[in-house]
């Protein structure tokens, strides 16, 4: 049989003087909010579920295509963009553009959002390109699902 | 001494509550975090992959994934279960929602700058969760096997199959085949039970426990 020694520090922590910290307990006043907010969007879930149920429309045909035919709404702007951009750049198909943009730049330029905005202040005044590009940018997806709803096929 | 008090020494005898619980309870938040509702748009988001997450485990109990049984079960949930159609309603809203939450709460981070260092990676991490969010929409909107859900997976999966050089293999993994059929069916399904809530679980965790080490980004 083998003993192991295991030191055991019997930490001596110093009266520490309680940290002034601005902001109110998690419990219970952070926690009273949340249900409350809980509560709030459970009974509008099962309001609008018994209101408006789910949908269930004729099985599925592989042979009657139905018109006109939409992806989800927050696929729309994607799907609105690719009908949205006709152009062949060069050698690449339009097609190919339109795809790749919406899905890969797209979310691509999402994930590096933290890298290219290298200015640390949060202040919305002394940010005003990253404000100006966000609101170009929600205009956009909004406009591609715009797009897309009127172009449905 | 009562009997709550009871219980609460004799597990404080074994697990030393008494140091477990104070950093959780009194673990402090911002005031404009309690008085600005725009801080709700992550929970609101969270609290609906709970609600999902319970309505999912009844559904999964009726639902059967194949082309020839996947239209009758859904029939018979919204029909003869009890309260079926209430579960598939409210999965369905939740689903929506928790869509809407998702994107909001992105919005709200974008503007606030709350994506700044020290907070880049769970931006990052952010986006793959709200990839994750479309894509369990996207794979659970097949499931009912109606019309609606056919064509629009067929707009999906080939959209996602025209992407240069990964597209194809992408749509031969998602559709298990040339065309949308029993193999697709059971994949999504296998996606949307087994895979995407694998995978929402982990990056969850990593998203509350660094909001936990860095605390909320409580400048406006």
């Amino acid at each position: 049989m083998t003993l192991i020694e295991v030191e055991k520090h019997e930490v001596e922590e110093p009266k520490s003087e309680p940290v002034r910290v601005r902001g109110l307990p998690f419990f219970p006043h952070f926690l009273l909010r949340e249900v409350v907010v809980m509560c709030l969007i459970a009974g509008s879930l099962i309001l609008l579920a018994s209101y408006y149920p789910a949908s269930l429309l004729k099985p599925a045909d592989p042979f009657d295509t139905p018109t006109p035919i939409y992806p989800e709404w927050y696929f729309l702007y994607v799907f609105g963009f690719l009908k949205f951009w006709t152009w062949d750049i060069g050698p690449i198909p339009a097609k190919i553009i339109g795809v790749t943009m919406p899905m890969i730049l797209w979310y691509g330029l999402l994930i590096l959002v933290p890298f290219i905005d290298r200015n640390p202040s949060s202040d919305i005044r002394r940010r005003k390109l990253a404000v100006a590009l966000g609101i170009i940018a929600l205009i956009g997806v909004l406009y591609f699902t715009y797009y897309g709803i009127v172009h449905g096929e | 001494m009562s009997f709550l008090d009871k219980i609460y020494k004799w597990l404080d005898d074994r697990f030393k509550l008494r140091d477990l619980l104070p950093p959780i309870v009194k673990h402090p938040a911002p005031e404009d975090v309690i008085s600005n509702p725009l801080y709700c748009l992550g929970g609101t988001a969270f609290l609906c992959f709970i609600i999902l997450v319970i309505t999912g485990i009844f559904l999964a109990m009726y639902y059967k994934p194949t082309p020839g049984e996947a239209y009758k079960s859904v029939q018979t949930i919204m029909t003869a279960v009890p309260m079926g159609s209430l579960v598939r309603s409210v999965h369905h809203w939740a689903a929506n929602t928790m869509i809407a939450a998702v994107m909001l709460h992105m919005i709200r981070i974008y503007f606030m700058g709350a994506y700044k260092k020290p907070r880049e990676l769970n931006w990052v991490v952010g986006i793959f969760l709200l990839l994750t969010v479309t894509t369990f929409g996207f794979s659970g909107y097949l499931l009912p096997w109606d019309q609606l859900s056919f064509w629009a997976t067929k707009i999906g999966t080939g959209i996602a199959g025209s992407m240069p050089i990964i597209g194809g293999y992408i749509s031969l993994i998602l559709m298990g085949g040339n065309d949308i059929g029993a193999e697709t069916l059971t994949r999504f399904f296998a996606i949307h039970v087994l895979i995407l809530p694998m995978a929402i679980a982990v990056l969850l965790g990593m998203h509350f426990l660094m909001v936990r080490i860095q605390g909320i980004s409580g400048r406006l």
